[in-house]
């Protein structure tokens, strides 16, 4: 881990503080440089010898700074949250995507990232569908349809990725328009822009554009590697999306990622809605069938659409017949922790670990001791808020982004119930 | 939110304040206290007008026994709209909070064209025509032959207003010019003479510069401001150059021949009433022997123009014999534009004091001073005699009689130039840019002066601004002049002639660094860029400059603005970029828009430099330090992420204008610092050096002080050419921008002003928080946090 991200876990505010006081003294092309410096960050110990650098430490506030502010932004309200999104991530591969202030350029940075990003919105979302969109030479062309394969996606981008001519936000927001306006009115709308450039050359008037993005429901949100630019803004405060800057590129991962969790439902989407959906049969080994997605005969894998008894290869999808919304029920289940997250733990100062009634002082989760090693002090650790167990960090940041359940709470939910069944 | 300051309590309409607000108002009222002027300097975007109006109208509250009245003065009639909205949304919150007792009467006062309500006088083209539209439907003889003639047009928005008289009042309340015509419409009643009316009832008079000014039309609007009143000039930088215009005339040929023109029509009309009516102009006669002062007779709207500057005691003078009779008069005007003309001819530049030109006159022509003196009074008297109504048609009589007025009322401090130039000849590079910055920078009069091609000028220039400011400090209890840029602060008292008890500069607290300072001394091949003579015209410098923008329009979102010297100089440069590809590079990147002479023109440049600003396409704009642009538009928030300043906006020295204005300054000081310095010798030769210098600094800053509008914008300056790192050019910038000049960004190359640019534009780009609090510098203010410091003493604060 280097200088960059501990400044950056020190919070927003301190951050700039602190950056005025180290870089005054520093020159500009010094500055370029502190990103690089990582052998700064090595320490010696008594013995000469190199200490490991302690990213854990760092790791788990950078995580718990995250946490917090998405707590804090959901916590006020119960708020809606779109958990079938139609994603269309644009891409500008313009001139500007070319340039080098990213290492080795812009492009290759956005490349990486969208990649990671895609697996993990998937991850998340797994009801919802990304389109990939790229702007070259002036014109946007559509590079995916909407579908919910991650590898193809990706595939897809790798293969066109190459950087010429200008930026044209109004045709890349004309051609999104046309793709997600005749989704279904249950699925949320969304837009993410990965802007390099700091110009558009419009064919018309992009204002019109936004206000026909803003009728659709489309919430745009960009993601600039430059500067700040005006019209995105207004884009962005127009149809209630996010406008960000990248700082670099680890503060461009971090915007990125940003995304993945479903967002807040716009207020006109928070009607309730039933949705009819099918839970396909996995088909059985052996048998032989076309599948309706890619028109071959295919020996076993795929699914049974219920209602036509088509089959597809994958899930989540649409019946090419039917058009019935296929899915599997694990999908649903990830899907749903995003409507009750757990509360962020509090975190357990050594002294409160030291008082507290838990005499075993290991972690709920692993049942790893709490205490460090070899000093028998208290380590760092959490605590739930509703169940009071105690966790280590590791398990902290397991529960709260893969897990989405505190076994502290699930254990004691059944216990009441088991208790009651006893007694009858 | 409402604090104390000592024993007013302040109304102020938001619920934070800034800390540079609430030290400028403790300032302010020390002023108002001692009853003096004051002098303050506070960055743009730090919500002066707002401070400065919740505290003397706080002030006038809390001092009910003597109720003072606040005469506030803006540049432009969008100004005044702007200062007018916030006194609403001020009145308001004071009504909310005291009920009926904050209840105030606060009008704007703009000419008839901004203000008439008749259709058909409003769609005059300009601001001559508008006024001399509603002379012929409200001047009293036509009023009065339309009682006999029902045919005559008159205007129905007057008449009403006449008929209800006395009953005629505004409604207390806060009123801009749109609610005054709104509210014209509604009862019928012409809203300018309505608001002309009401000025002396009003506790706040919100009104353009002239106003105050310009004598000729100080005399008539605030002649009837009371003593106790607080005068504000606001954006007060060039308030001495505003001084300057009011007195000076410049005289053309085609005024000349226009004059001729104007001499035939009044004779015909002369001849045309002594067959009519002889008896009217007896009675004239009359009037004029017994004095100017005793026309009592006029009615308010025929008194539409009043005396320039001229003192009382020749009000009450008899006019002298030779020209109270009209045709004399006429014989004299027409001599006196004849030796004009003969003046004209001449192919050399010439400088003269007003005393030898009045003898000369007298010699030459046979007028003498007295005579002159009274030119002005004696052709409106004429006019108003013979029922002339469209006046726009006699501005180059106006003119004359104005200048002879002028030239034979002041001895001192003008003088007489005559420049028979030519805008082709090349010896003199930038004769249209002199003009327009010294003697004619009234959008109004420069577009007239530019329409005219000028072949030979006649200027008479006044060269203390202290002559037309004088009557407003002597008359006025407190006169506070403020802008974002006063710098240096000290010149100011020196300029204007006067002594104020409070003269201070703020700083602007900032929660993040959003101004972004550089001096650029070197191209990216290492050497010196500067418009100095002897470099200007190097290819490597014209090469340096140009690169210099290629990279910045790749890396700055949205728009630029670039400021050149000089027209010449812009034209120049742009040609060679466009010669070798430059400008094609830019236009890659953003759209070009220039800044050209023509109003028009730049007008609409300025439009669309605006909508490619908004849709995101990008785009420059090219203009002159000197030239419209850097007087009074605002390049904020996107439209002016970066300001590059090319070169050092000095003034053409070689102007006979400027250096009679120096060469006068000059003597003045020597009079007034020989009292309290003996090496006089010594000090002349630095003041006419400290004197060039700053009017050219204060020029650089107010261009890139544009940039910045609030709190929550930012924008870079980048400042190009060495002469800037040198510590005495450097200081005479205000202190706002000087403490954001880091030493590091002192003396710059290209690429490290990429890097540097590239840098804080992404800084500034992340969301940031307004109030500071996190930071530990505190730069909004809560109401507990201002009666904490009012309890501690604001000395505290004053860091």
């Amino acid at each position: 881990m280097n200088n960059s991200e501990k400044k950056r876990m020190n919070g927003e505010a301190e951050e700039e503080n602190e950056e005025d006081v180290e870089d005054e003294g520093r020159d500009a092309w010094e500055r370029t440089y502190t990103d690089e410096r990582s052998w700064e960050a090595l320490e010696e110990d008594e013995s000469g010898l190199l200490q490991p650098i302690d990213n854990k430490a760092i790791y788990h506030s950078q995580y718990r700074r995250r946490l917090q502010s998405l707590s804090a932004a959901s916590a006020a309200s119960r708020i809606q949250k779109g958990l079938i999104r139609f994603l269309c991530v644009v891409v500008d591969l313009s001139k500007a995507a070319g340039e080098m202030d990213f290492k080795p350029s812009r492009m290759a940075v956005i490349a990486k990232h969208v990649e990671a990003f895609i697996r993990e919105f998937f991850d998340q979302n797994p009801l919802s569908q990304i389109g990939l969109v790229i702007i070259k030479d002036g014109v946007a062309q559509s590079l995916t349809e909407l579908g919910g394969s991650p590898e193809a996606h990706i595939k897809a981008l790798m293969v066109k990725l190459g950087c010429s001519g200008d930026s044209s936000l109004q045709n890349a927001l004309e051609l999104v328009h046309d793709t997600l306006h005749k989704i279904p009115s249950y699925g949320h709308r969304e837009v993410l822009i990965l802007y390099s450039a700091l110009s558009t050359c419009d064919p018309g008037d992009i204002m019109e554009t936004i206000q026909k993005c803003k009728k659709a429901k489309l919430r745009c949100s960009v993601i600039g590697l430059s500067a700040e630019m005006f019209v995105c803004k207004h884009l962005c405060q127009e149809t209630g999306g996010s406008y960000m800057v990248a700082l670099d590129e680890g503060h461009f991962k971090e915007l990125l990622l940003e995304h993945a969790p479903p967002p807040p439902a716009l207020a006109e989407f928070a009607i309730a809605n039933l949705i009819k959906m099918g839970f396909p049969q996995r088909a059985a080994e052996g048998s032989i069938a076309i599948c309706s997605c890619h028109r071959e005969a295919k020996v076993g894998e795929g699914y049974i659409c219920p209602r036509c008894k088509a089959r597809v290869c994958e899930l989540p999808t649409e019946c090419r017949f039917c058009g019935l919304t296929l899915v599997s029920s694990p999908h649903l289940a990830r899907s749903y922790h995003h409507l009750f997250p757990i509360e962020p733990f509090t975190e357990v100062s050594a002294r409160q670990l030291e008082l507290s009634r838990v005499a075993s002082k290991t972690c709920f989760g692993c049942r790893e001791s709490l205490l460090t090693p070899g000093t028998n002090k208290a380590g760092p650790c959490a605590a739930c808020t509703k169940c009071k167990q105690y966790f280590c960090l590791d398990c902290d940041i397991y529960i709260h982004e893969s897990l989405h359940n505190c076994p502290g709470c699930e254990s004691r939910r059944i216990t009441p119930a088991a208790a009651s069944v006893t007694m009858s | 939110m409402k604090f104390q300051i000592e024993e007013v309590t302040v109304y102020f309409p938001y619920d934070n304040i800034y800390p540079e607000q609430y030290t400028y108002m403790v300032e302010l009222k020390r002023a108002l206290d001692a009853k003096g002027h004051c002098l303050l300097e506070m960055p743009t975007g730090t919500g002066k007008t707002i401070a400065l109006l919740s505290l003397i109208t706080s002030y006038a509250l809390a001092k009910t026994e003597s109720p003072i009245k606040l005469i506030y003065c803006t540049r432009t009639v969008h100004e005044m709209e702007k200062t007018l909205a916030e006194l609403k949304f001020l009145h308001n919150y004071q009504v909310k909070h005291l009920g009926a007792a904050a209840k105030m009467l606060a009008i704007g006062l703009s000419s008839r064209k901004n203000l008439c309500v008749n259709p058909k006088v409003s769609s005059a083209e300009n601001r001559d025509s508008v006024d001399a539209a509603c002379r012929k439907l409200t001047a009293s003889w036509v009023r009065s032959m339309a009682a006999e003639n029902p045919n005559q047009p008159t205007c129905e928005f007057y008449e009403n207003y006449d008929r209800a008289a006395g009953g005629a009042v505004l409604p207390a309340g806060v009123y801009t010019l749109e609610d005054l015509r709104a509210f014209g419409k509604e009862k019928g009643w012409c809203p300018y003479f309505l608001a002309r009316h009401m000025v002396q009832f009003a506790n706040v008079v919100v009104y353009s510069y002239q106003y105050l000014l310009d004598p000729k039309v100080a005399g008539i609007i605030s002649k009837e401001m009371q003593k106790e009143s607080v005068v504000v000039f606001d954006e007060a930088h060039n308030i001495d150059n505003v001084c300057i215009e009011a007195l000076s005339v410049s005289v053309r040929r085609q005024t000349l021949e226009g004059a001729i023109r104007n001499i035939s029509r009044i004779e015909n009309e002369i001849d045309r009433f002594k067959d009519i009516d002889a008896g009217r102009l007896r009675a004239e006669y009359n009037r004029l022997v017994e004095g100017l002062a005793l026309r009592g007779d006029l009615s308010a709207s025929d008194a539409w123009l009043a005396n320039p500057a001229l003192p009382d005691d020749i009000l009450r003078q008899a006019v002298p014999g030779n020209i109270r009779r009209a045709e004399h008069f006429l014989h004299v005007l027409r001599r006196l534009v004849q030796y004009l003309k003969v003046k004209l001819d001449t192919d050399k530049v010439e400088k003269e004091s007003p005393v030898s030109f009045v003898a000369s006159i007298n010699s030459d022509a046979g007028i003498d001073q007295k005579a002159l003196k009274f030119c002005y009074d004696r052709l409106h008297s004429l006019l108003m005699t013979l029922e002339i109504t469209d006046t726009d048609e006699f501005l180059h009589i106006q003119t004359i009689c104005d200048f002879a007025t002028l030239v034979g009322t002041y001895a001192r401090g003008f003088s007489i130039i005559i420049e028979p130039f030519d805008e082709r000849m090349p010896l003199i590079p930038d004769p249209v840019l002199q003009v327009s910055s010294l003697s004619l920078s009234l959008s109004l009069s420069l577009s007239l002066s530019l329409s005219l091609s000028p072949l030979c000028m006649l200027c008479l220039c006044c060269h203390d601004a202290s002559l037309a400011i004088k009557p407003v400090f002597d008359r006025f209890q407190s006169v506070v002049i403020t802008s974002g840029t006063l710098s240096p602060i000290d010149l100011y008292p020196r300029l204007l002639n006067f002594h104020p008890v409070v003269s201070r500069s703020f700083k602007m607290s900032l929660t993040r660094d959003c101004i972004c300072p550089m001096v650029l001394t070197r191209g990216s091949d290492q050497l010196p860029v500067s418009t100095k003579f002897d470099m200007r015209s190097d290819p490597g410098v014209v090469r340096n400059y140009g690169k210099l923008l290629v990279e910045m329009v790749s890396i700055v979102p949205d728009g630029i603005v670039c400021f050149f010297v000089s027209y010449s100089y812009m034209d120049g440069i742009i040609n060679s970029w466009n010669e070798s590809g430059i400008l094609k590079d830019i236009m890659q990147h953003k759209l070009v828009f220039i800044e050209t002479q023509d109003v028009v023109e730049t007008t609409l440049a300025l439009d669309n430099y605006r909508r490619a600003c908004d849709c995101g396409r990008g785009a420059v704009f090219f203009s002159v330090a000197r030239g419209k642009v850097a007087e009074g538009i605002d390049f904020d928030r996107h439209y002016g992420r970066l300001v590059i300043m090319f070169g050092v906006p000095f003034q053409y020295t070689e102007s006979k204008i400027l250096r009679a204005r120096l060469e006068y300054l000059r003597d003045t000081f020597q009079i007034k610092e020989g009292d309290f310095l003996t090496f006089d010798a010594l000090i002349d030769v630095m003041n006419i050096e400290l004197t060039d210098r700053n009017l050219n600094q204060r020029q650089a800053a107010q261009c890139v002080g544009r940039v910045i509008r609030s709190k929550a914008d930012y924008g870079m300056m980048i400042f190009a050419d060495k002469r800037y790192s040198r510590h005495d050019k450097r200081s005479k910038l205000p202190g706002w921008i000087l403490s954001h000049l880091r030493d590091a960004n002192l003396n710059l190359s290209t690429d490290m002003a990429l890097h540097i640019a590239r840098e804080f534009l992404r800084k500034m780009a992340q969301p940031y928080e307004k109030t500071g609090s996190t930071t530990g510098r505190k730069t909004l203010l809560s109401q507990e946090d201002v009666e904490k410091l009012g309890n501690n003493g604001a000395q505290e604060m004053l860091y």
